[in-house]
């Protein structure tokens, strides 16, 4: 091929740039670290905020309704919980965590000494209808009986006596009891004894992107004659989430007028909330990107058009001597994928490096390498875009040219 | 000779507008994507008491246990109650605030008017005149009403123009917690950024609706919660029902000290509490207490977002990464000019001054990079206004700012420009002089 037969002569005249040339290679292989790794960050982001937490979220509300201390107020939460359930649309209720709202991040220990957690997890707690009102998959062993249930007072009060039934995730289940044997283990938080009578696939009380994130496990207690504030679920039948909602919160306000009810949300708004941040910096990175990619381009562009115009005898030469203007132009376009490459392959140790620094600074994880080919092809596409108009002015040097002196 | 490099360097910015357009480009915006991060930053790490920062102590004492797993030599942030109420009687300062948060359900004293929950700072009556906080009605509640735990309230502008309407509510009643509070002022929009006398909830939030006095406040039904409280062991009811309890920290405290007798004198009875609290069996560890300025408190709490602080160092990869554009682009500049620069040496000029001349046109570059910078760096601060973000507020365009982005341009094209300029200078004249 011809492009083949032109590296050997690009080569040689690349030697006589190499200043240039070193330069141009420098700032490719610097782009390349930061964009990999701006990118990585960035899509990283993007992949947690869609990440599901193993919840019915579109079907799932939160009221938020807080018990004025003092105030008479004659609701009670089992008399709430009824009144929200026979609103219309309105599938199930209960009172407790919610992901990525409220959930405690607790120790929990495989002995009654607690001496030495095992681990760090989740604790999901709620009224009776709990895990039916999340929508959590029992995998393994069975759902709460509402006859097993620990009364909510002795629960608050840490004076249950029998340990209480939970469910664990998957993930909490095979860290906690790595031969499988988690069904009728029984295992302690702060205060209480769980006994483990199911597995649920996933349940994410937060999306930080770490493995922990799936380390839950839910207890239900069984509410009664109590009058508490807090989080009151809604779960609605499919596709009636907002109406639903708003029915329950205001058969929730009729039972209990003592209450201030302060907010109402879905669980995609909670989740809108809870990356509004990270997303806002993730756009910031794009920005970011975007100037990086100009700049780039720029030196680029602006390196070959001086070559071009530097060159113009030879080119004029080589037309004159027989050359096409696809050849001309072919070998400008060559000899930028050959800085490009170069460039390319010092960015991949820059990249690493910039990412262990990062790693060490901002707890980031490791730069998975195809991110680097992403990198690296983008790199490739950009050169030959910048190249593109300097080439296409050399390919039209007239052969003329040769025969004038400067 | 400085002014005849300037008639050069500007006749080859006209000579090769291309070039010379593009470098300052490369520059420009990496000018632009720094300073954007720099006055973030700066605005982020300001003062947010100027004038009266030097005067302001946050002292800590350490309450917990001789034998506590991971603990930190540094003691805790807050106070436990206990000890809250201790230093808040030492009484050797000219001035103290005792302070905690919550929120509390609070209506208008009407028949039927909606209840709502508004969030508030506990604290004590010197709060307002420590800090220099503005009054637009009535004043702040005086030490009498602390001790008394008097029923009074300040108001924020905004609560104020939500159940007021905004006129003059001093003397009109609030019914908080089911208690009744009358209204003693009004304060102005008073939010110090950073906010540094509590940051539990984040450096760069909202101020509180509403001020009670921290005694007064204490006695109201208990579970609206203490600000972010801190409990150590393994207890997590700890202090869910009884915020006195030993083991957890919930209470800001903060002094005024004016004078450095006055500094060393609160320290030496910090000391001597945490010793006479030693000898009474409640303290474990030997006297270990901190009495932090303001700003010394802010760099050990590193108040500046973790996000904030990878943006800045990426901007100034950007910025490096347009130098080593303009490098490219000044050696091809400077090559081009190979034959000018081999008449000007075979004339007589030495190579300093050849080198000189080249950094006078680098350095021309950096003005104009800066110039078309500082408009760039304008739009960065305007794109991170418009961030959901806590601190977003606090981008705005502080004036001292364009003098250091023209000295930043112009700092980094003459770093730029030095390696190209020595390799022009180095041309040698007969070759060149031949090849015209």
């Amino acid at each position: 091929m011809r492009i083949h037969r032109q590296i050997r002569p690009i080569l040689a005249a690349l030697r006589s740039h190499r200043a240039a040339v070193v330069l141009l290679m420098l700032e490719i292989a610097l782009t390349m670290a930061v964009l990999g790794n701006l990118v990585f960050i960035v899509y990283g982001t993007i992949q947690r905020s869609h990440e599901p937490t193993g919840v019915a979220e579109s079907e799932i509300g939160l009221i938020q309704s807080i018990g004025v201390i003092g105030q008479d107020n004659p609701g009670t939460v089992a008399g709430n919980l009824a009144a929200m359930r026979a609103a219309p649309g309105v599938a199930d209720a209960a009172y407790g965590s919610l992901p990525l709202w409220w959930v405690d991040h607790n120790p929990l220990f495989l002995d009654a000494s607690r001496q030495h957690p095992a681990l760090h997890a989740y604790e999901f707690q709620g009224s009776q209808h709990l895990n039916s009102t999340l929508g959590l998959r029992v995998v393994q062993g069975h759902d709460f009986d509402d006859g097993e249930l620990p009364d909510a007072m002795d629960v608050y009060m840490g004076k249950a006596t029998a340990p209480i039934p939970a469910l664990l995730t998957e993930s909490l289940a095979r860290r906690l009891y790595p031969d499988g044997s988690a069904l009728g283990r029984i295992l302690y938080d702060g205060t209480h004894g769980l006994r483990v009578i199911g597995i649920v696939d996933h349940l994410r009380g937060e999306l930080t992107g770490s493995a922990g994130d799936d380390d839950s496990l839910v207890y239900e207690y069984h509410v009664s004659t109590q009058d508490v504030g807090g989080g009151f679920l809604v779960r609605s039948q499919p596709g009636r989430l907002p109406e639903a909602l708003h029915a329950a919160a205001a058969a929730l306000q009729k039972a209990n007028p003592g209450h201030v009810q302060n907010k109402l949300y879905t669980m995609a708004e909670l989740r809108e909330g809870y990356f509004r941040s990270s997303l806002a910096a993730g756009r910031m990175l794009v920005a970011i990107i975007v100037i990086l990619l100009v700049v780039t381009a720029l030196g680029v562009s602006g390196l070959a058009s001086f070559w071009v115009q530097q060159r113009r005898r030879q080119i004029g030469m080589r037309r004159a001597l027989g050359a096409t203007r696809g050849d001309i132009r072919h070998y400008f376009q060559a000899e930028n994928f050959l800085i490009v490459t170069g460039g390319v392959l010092l960015g991949v140790l820059f990249a690493y490096a910039l990412n262990l620094f990062l790693m060490q600074r901002f707890e980031l994880p490791h730069l998975p390498a195809h991110y680097l080919l992403v990198g690296a092809v983008a790199l490739w596409l950009l050169g030959q875009l910048a190249v593109l108009g300097p080439a296409l002015r050399a390919s039209n040097v007239p052969p003329v040219v040769a025969t004038r002196s400067v | 000779m400085f002014g005849y490099y300037l008639d050069l360097a500007l006749h080859s910015f006209r000579r090769t507008p291309v070039l010379a357009g593009l470098m300052t480009l490369a520059i420009a915006l990496g000018i632009g994507a720094s300073i954007t991060m720099l006055a973030v930053l700066h605005n982020l790490s300001g003062n947010p008491l100027p004038g009266r920062s030097d005067a302001l102590f946050h002292p800590q004492v350490d309450p917990r246990p001789a034998d506590l797993p991971g603990a930190k030599d540094e003691p805790p942030d807050d106070l436990s109650y206990l000890d809250a109420v201790n230093l808040y009687q030492l009484g050797v300062a000219p001035r103290r605030a005792l302070m905690s948060s919550n929120w509390l359900p609070v209506r208008k004293d009407a028949q039927d008017s909606p209840l709502a929950m508004v969030t508030d700072r506990a604290t004590t009556a010197d709060f307002f005149a420590m800090f220099g906080v503005p009054f637009i009605y009535g004043s702040a509640w005086s030490a009498q009403d602390d001790a008394s735990h008097a029923q009074v309230v300040v108001l924020s502008r905004a609560m104020n123009q939500q159940l007021f309407g905004g006129e003059d509510s001093v003397g009109r009643n609030l019914v908080i917690a089911t208690k009744t509070f009358r209204v003693a002022g009004v304060v102005d929009d008073w939010n110090p950024q950073p906010r540094f006398y509590d940051l539990n909830d984040g450096a760069f939030g909202k101020a509180e609706q509403m001020y009670l006095p921290f005694f007064t406040w204490l006695d109201l039904p208990q579970d609206y919660g203490y600000g972010p409280m801190d409990c150590w062991g393994n207890d997590p009811n700890a202090g869910m029902h009884d915020p006195k309890a030993q083991q957890c920290t919930w209470a800001q405290f903060w002094v005024q000290l004016d004078t450095p007798a006055q500094v060393a004198g609160y320290r030496a009875a910090l000391v001597q509490y945490s010793a006479q609290q030693h000898r009474l069996g409640r303290f474990q560890r030997p006297p270990n207490v901190r009495l932090a300025g303001l700003v010394d408190w802010l760099d050990y709490k590193r108040v500046i977002p973790v996000t904030v602080r990878m943006q800045t160092w990426i901007a100034f990869g950007v910025l490096l990464i347009c130098m080593v554009n303009t490098v490219g682009l000044m050696v091809a500049k400077f090559l081009r000019k190979s034959g000018e620069i081999g008449v000007r040496r075979a004339l007589g000029a030495s190579r300093r001054m050849v080198f000189l001349q080249c950094l006078v046109e680098a350095g021309v570059v950096g003005v104009a990079g800066g110039l078309l910078g500082l408009p760039l760096a304008w739009l960065g601060l305007w794109m991170v206004r418009q961030q959901p973000v806590s601190f977003a507020a606090s981008a705005r365009f502080d004036p001292s700012m364009l003098g250091a982005a023209l000295a930043l341009a112009v700092l980094s094209a003459l770093a730029a420009g030095v390696w190209p300029a020595l390799r022009a200078s180095r041309v040698a004249p007969a070759l060149q002089v031949k090849s015209l």
